[in-house]
């Protein structure tokens, strides 16, 4: 008997008493009246991000340029951003380390946590952990209240896991607390999160 | 060092407190995390079915491990298949629980922990002492003194910072010496053949497998060397997305006190030319389930909330327990493991059951450890001490006349030379001060009417 067929067979054998799986439609999540207040509030304090609104418009690159002026190396894919590196034709991911700013776009934020999913929309997804600053764009049309609206969202979606097989909620910067319990952002991945929120008409 | 690794620790615990009570439905998700895990683990072989054809018809490549040797060997032979010499890994209890670095070191393949905690625990030789926030206990001298030893560019690296940061006051200050591993750990994610993972969630419904860092670091161990490798014990899994939910929902909150973790990845399948790996390992798990008293650890998520809140974890640290899991979910695992080996870590219990009232899936650990201890004496562990103590007790509680004959003989011990009664055979004398027994017993003074 292969390892697969021991371990089935042990479970089938070891199982007594079965449960069903509970109504979760009963299940009353924290709603609010205007979520897109909140997810600005909770992305600007606990997720320790940057917010910067985007008037209809406006331009990204130029929002971009002015957030981080210094910056010679941008990665991005998304049209209208004047990149140096491009996450879709660089020859490999580690090139994208080299990357000061990456611009990527969001599909989804969540106010009560300040999450935004990610879905990988292009070769190389180290762009959105190697870079030192991250920029996600996201429209304010795309905010829900809770996990279980987003998870409901990307579920019903046909826009995710096609082409590439990942995705991804990002809530700000990379941190740790793992020496002495001091909070210190920028440990592995983006020392800094900027959120461009696209107000539309 | 006791104070403030309790302080540490039981602030976590506040935290967590605070982002229980911002919920107004925080006890009803804990009730369906609770009621999801047993749903999901007493139909545990069909969603592994359905996980495994899902994961497959995404290009992943599944594989089954009975115990931590073949664990070990599946993990040796893809990476020796690719060649990789050199491996980024994000933190796992699973690799820690079968030896999996020794196992892969010993066999000439380095292994290099990306969790921040981790790589400190790791280049100072030393075990975790918490699952989640692996070590809180080692102080930041050390750390500061470790890197300067060990990394070889460390002065590159401090100079560089200074470009950024400027030199910080203290060499030893937590901002600089993360820096400095930041910097460090980013050359071993662009040498490394590999990266590994554990896995927080399974998602039968897709075939996700859902990792949850604040770091970032197994992103980072995954976008950069296409070759992945997921380590998943089997009782992860969860059946669809709306578990998914209020699982995600849960865990940073009631881990570590924060509303998320920075970090919720799903992988679905390999990158772009790479390829995806994920090893599903028993070691044990399948024979849990038919323990009708034990089987409930089975829901265990990892949180480390049982922990934070355990007033002996709490002053006594990881390091006192002698399974590498410590805490409550600790002592029941290690029963479970080999209860003969760790026996001696369910007296490291009050029965406070504030751990019972913190786990989000509602195991029942208190009354699982209160169990394990009825169990000490036919394991032949129970303490020979206790045992005459407790016949002792059982003889004279069971015989009114005796128990008012010794209570009233009870002062002559005042009278007795000191070293007499602080003898090794009275357990109480033993760091205390031997008390002094009244004239006149409770129940006299209450015949007495003198109360």
């Amino acid at each position: 008997m292969s390892s697969k067929e021991q371990i089935l067979s042990a479970l089938r054998r070891h199982t007594r008493e079965t449960y069903e799986m509970p109504d979760l439609t009963q299940l009353t999540p924290i709603t609010y009246a205007d979520p897109v207040a909140e997810f600005k509030q909770k992305t600007t304090t606990t997720a320790g991000a940057r917010l910067i609104e985007m008037a209809p418009g406006d331009d990204l690159n130029a929002l971009v340029r002015q957030a981080y002026p210094e910056v010679k190396v941008i990665a991005s894919n998304l049209p209208g951003v004047e990149a140096q590196l491009n996450p879709d034709t660089v020859s490999e991911a580690q090139t994208l380390a080299q990357a000061e700013v990456g611009v990527v776009r969001g599909a989804i934020g969540v106010a009560e946590n300040a999450c935004i999913w990610v879905p990988q929309t292009m070769k190389e997804r180290a762009i959105c952990f190697a870079s030192e600053q991250l920029v996600i764009v996201l429209s304010a049309d795309c905010i829900v209240s809770n996990m279980h609206e987003a998870y409901a969202c990307i579920a019903a979606s046909a826009d995710f896991f096609q082409t590439y097989k990942f995705g991804t909620f990002i809530s700000g910067p990379s941190k740790t607390a793992d020496i002495e319990g001091a909070l210190v952002y920028g440990a592995q991945a983006a020392r800094g999160v900027t959120v461009v929120l696209e107000n539309n008409l | 060092m006791v104070e403030r690794h309790d302080n540490t620790f039981f602030g976590v615990r506040q935290k967590r407190d605070r982002m229980a009570q911002a919920l107004p439905e925080w006890e009803d998700l804990r009730e369906a995390a609770s009621q999801i895990k047993k749903h999901t683990i007493t139909h545990l072989a069909d969603y592994l079915e359905q996980f495994e054809q899902n994961a497959t018809r995404n290009g992943v490549h599944v594989h089954w491990a009975i115990d931590a040797k073949e664990y070990n060997q599946i993990v040796f032979d893809i990476l020796q298949a690719h060649g990789v010499k050199k491996v980024v890994k994000s933190k796992s209890m699973l690799t820690e629980e079968c030896h999996l670095n020794k196992s892969l070191e010993k066999q000439g393949i380095e292994v290099v922990e990306t969790d921040l905690g981790e790589r400190i625990l790791q280049m100072m030789h030393l075990a975790p002492s918490h699952i989640v926030m692996p070590a809180l206990h080692v102080h930041r001298e050390d750390i500061g003194e470790t890197f300067r030893r060990l990394i070889p560019d460390f002065d590159d690296i401090a100079k560089g910072y200074s470009a950024i940061g400027g030199s910080p006051a203290d060499p030893n200050d937590p901002t600089f010496l993360t820096y400095v591993a930041r910097m460090h750990l980013r050359r071993q994610f662009m040498e490394a053949g590999a990266g590994m993972t554990g896995a927080n969630f399974g998602i039968a419904e897709t075939g996700d497998v859902v990792v949850c860092t604040n770091e970032g670091n197994a992103d980072m161990s995954t976008s950069i060397p296409k070759l992945h490798i997921v380590s998943m014990g089997i009782e992860k899994l969860i059946p669809d997305y709306r578990a998914m939910g209020v699982f995600q929902r849960l865990l940073a909150r009631n881990g570590t006190g924060q509303e998320t973790t920075v970090y919720t990845s799903h992988f679905r399948g390999p990158r772009p030319g790479g390829e995806m790996h994920i090893v599903l390992v028993d070691n044990g798990r399948s024979s849990i389930l038919s323990n009708q008293e034990h089987w409930q650890t089975l829901k265990c998520m990892r949180c480390g909330a049982c922990m934070n809140t355990c007033p002996v974890y709490r002053r006594s640290a990881g390091y006192s327990y002698t399974y590498f899991i410590p805490g409550p979910i600790g002592i029941n695992l290690g029963m479970l493991r080999n209860a003969m080996q760790y026996s001696d870590n369910v007296s490291a219990c009050s029965l406070c059951c504030s751990c019972d009232n913190v786990c989000p899936v509602k195991v029942d650990l208190s009354t699982q450890v209160y169990r394990w201890r009825q169990q000490l004496d036919s394991l032949g562990k129970a303490d020979p001490m206790k045992k005459v103590m407790s016949k002792g007790m059982s003889l004279l509680f069971n015989h009114p006349m005796l128990y008012s004959g010794v209570l009233r003989l009870s002062p002559v011990v005042n009278w007795l030379p000191g070293p007499v009664v602080a003898c090794s055979l009275n357990p109480w004398a033993y760091g205390h001060q031997m008390m002094k027994f009244p004239d006149k017993s409770f129940h006299q003074l209450w015949k007495e009417r003198l109360l």
